[in-house]
């Protein structure tokens, strides 16, 4: 189902939530819209799964939603009927479009061995771990073919050594049922491992869309950068300080800045740079330079600098963006 | 001891009044305390209670206090729901529901009474807008042999106080579970039975336990709607204590021992029948 949003605006007590939204999600693509809290996403999620309405602006679907390709949303908290096994959980949507009782089995049982639920089928919710509990909140969702599938927040109750595997399990399913499927979240690492594109929503906006490798090296605005990561900014002081004449800076309203994980630090007893605060961050050390009156953040692997030790700097990619001019 | 004293404020009444009561009753439908010498042996009393024109007492009584609960209960299940499902605006008038709450059971009594007789409202208006052609003809609602009247009057009375502890339960459902359902194409039936009526269960049983017990042993509403014979067992009781002779009256406190040890089993067994449901679902 191709999925296309035009101009989405919703107020709630006179606070504009969602301003002009438009996106796109092609059939059989996985979107992912992702945000700080409270900027809208899950709002936008319940309009995009008929719950709520918009107050302007458009939601067109190729084809349309019906019972037998409806659009489910699967909640943060899964809301899996506390009363009933994860079998009947998973039959819920079938019982109700009142197919034969062997076809409910065959495709319960089926989606059931997909998601490795099969020994979980007599356990009711509350046996289940939050992972478990996801899973079957899918497995429900997909098991009755929908045209669209939309998930809030499918990372936010899970341990951090599960994201990861969720979100290449999501993508897995996702590919292979061939689903539209729309997330919002704030865990930007598995956006970025399970998404075709990635649009960035600040103060009810989307300041960016487009494919995730795009959003990620050419975020649209400074505050979409600054959201996706830190960034240390290039100053014309440093510029000078790291002899970088020749860097492009915009002399407008532009900022020119790099990721720490693009500037590389070497010992150098004459080095412009001084270390003055060493964070371990486990799998890479974070370091913090002092550039005469500008600071730097660095991550490195490298784990044998000490504060005070002098370093030279590189700066191995800069990246640009118009700030936000709201 | 220190507890027992800290609690004697509760202890003191409930055994003076009620074990007390009951041991005064159960001694008396033994025989002892009697106003006149029991007759018959020490069981005499009890083994009347075995006789026809009791036990259909007995089973009037059941059947009069399970249909008005069970009709309470499911009128009063469904009507939480619509209340609970109204918009915010609507909910203070919603609040009218309460009303029979506050009604004593005997003016609940004259109420129907009033409105369903052959010579009452209901009556009247049928004949008014031609729908009978005499009050004689308008359907005998009371005192019919059915129960009718006291079931009426219950569930009038009864269906407010179910609304008002479903709707205290539906506070805790969240409302994304119905949503949840809806997105899954369920009908509005399908809902209630598979999401709502599950979360209503546990206050549904008390409440059923409650109106089921209440209604088996009143004695109001059938001094006014209740029938002759089969008369309710509270009405066969008070009748035996006060209306014959004194000989009857260990048979009188041998039916409330009854009635007693009733409640007591059926508390036990209902208990125990829905605990082992939950278990069975649990073990599915």
């Amino acid at each position: 189902m191709d999925c296309r949003v035009i101009g989405l605006s919703k107020s709630l007590g006179g606070k504009p939530v969602l301003d002009n939204v438009g996106f796109s999600a092609g059939s059989g693509e996985l979107v992912s819209i992702i945000g700080p809290s409270g900027v809208g996403k899950t709002t936008l999620l319940m309009i995009l799964a008929g719950l709520e309405s918009a107050d302007s602006g458009a939601i067109e679907y190729d084809p349309q939603p019906s019972k037998d390709q409806p659009a489910i949303l699967v909640f943060q908290d899964y809301l899996l009927f506390p009363n009933l096994t994860v079998f009947e959980n998973t039959a819920f949507g079938l019982r109700a479009r009142k197919l034969p009782r062997k076809e409910i089995k065959d495709r319960v049982s089926h989606i059931l061995g997909y998601f490795h639920l099969q020994d979980k089928m007599r356990s009711y919710p509350n046996q289940l771990s939050a992972g478990q509990k996801q899973r079957v909140a899918i497995a429900r969702a997909m098991v009755v073919n929908p045209g669209l599938l939309l998930l809030d927040e499918p990372f936010a109750n899970l341990d951090r050594n599960l994201k990861l595997e969720t979100a290449e399990f999501i993508r897995a399913t996702q590919q292979e049922f061939g689903i539209t499927t729309i997330s919002v979240t704030h865990d930007l690492t598995e956006a970025f491992v399970m998404s075709d594109k990635i649009g960035i929503m600040l103060g009810g906006k989307l300041v960016q869309f487009g494919p995730a490798g795009e959003v990620y090296s050419e975020p649209a605005t400074f505050e979409a950068a600054k959201f996706l990561g830190p960034v240390n900014v290039i100053t014309p002081s440093l510029c000078r300080a790291l002899n970088l004449a020749e860097a492009p800076i915009p002399d407008n309203c532009g900022t020119m800045y790099s990721r720490p994980e693009a500037v590389r630090i070497q010992a150098d007893p004459q080095g412009v740079g001084v270390i003055s605060q060493v964070n371990f961050a486990g799998h890479y050390i974070c370091y913090t330079v002092a550039v005469e009156q500008d600071t730097l953040l660095v991550y490195s692997l490298h784990d044998g600098y000490s504060p005070g030790d002098r370093v030279d700097i590189q700066i191995l990619k800069y990246l640009t963006s118009q700030r936000d001019q709201s | 001891m220190r507890t027992l004293i800290k609690l004697s404020p509760l202890l003191i009444p409930f055994c003076v009044l009620f074990l007390g009561g009951m041991v005064l009753a159960v001694a008396q439908s033994l025989g002892f305390f009697a106003p006149l010498e029991a007759e018959g042996g020490l069981f005499a009393a009890y083994s009347r209670l075995l006789e026809p024109p009791f036990l259909r007492s007995f089973g009037f009584s059941l059947y009069v206090a399970l249909v008005s609960a069970l009709v309470s209960v499911g009128l009063g299940s469904v009507l939480a729901y619509g209340v609970w499902k109204l918009p915010a605006s609507l909910q203070k008038t919603a609040t009218l529901y309460k009303v029979p709450l506050i009604l004593p059971h005997i003016a609940v009594a004259f109420m129907i009474l009033v409105f369903w007789t052959k010579s009452g409202v209901f009556a009247s208006l049928a004949f008014h807008v031609g729908l009978i052609d005499s009050a004689g003809e308008f359907p005998s609602v009371l005192y019919s042999g059915n129960g009718l009247g006291m079931i009426l009057a219950y569930v009038y009375k009864e269906t407010p106080f179910v609304i008002l502890l479903a709707l205290a339960m539906l506070k805790r459902l969240d409302p994304r579970l119905i949503q949840t359902a809806v997105m899954f194409g369920a009908s509005r039936p399908r809902i209630f039975i598979s999401v709502v009526l599950p979360h209503l269960k546990p206050v549904l049983h008390t409440t059923f336990i409650i109106l089921f017990l209440y209604s088996f042993g009143a004695f109001d509403i059938p001094f006014l709607l209740g029938e002759s014979s089969p008369a309710m067992v509270s009405i066969e009781a008070y009748n035996l204590y006060f209306q014959r002779d004194l000989s009857n009256r260990p048979a009188a406190m041998a039916m409330l021992v009854v009635m007693f040890l009733f409640a007591a089993l059926f508390i036990g067994i209902y208990a125990r029948v829905v605990s082992r449901m939950e278990m069975r679902e649990r073990k599915l």
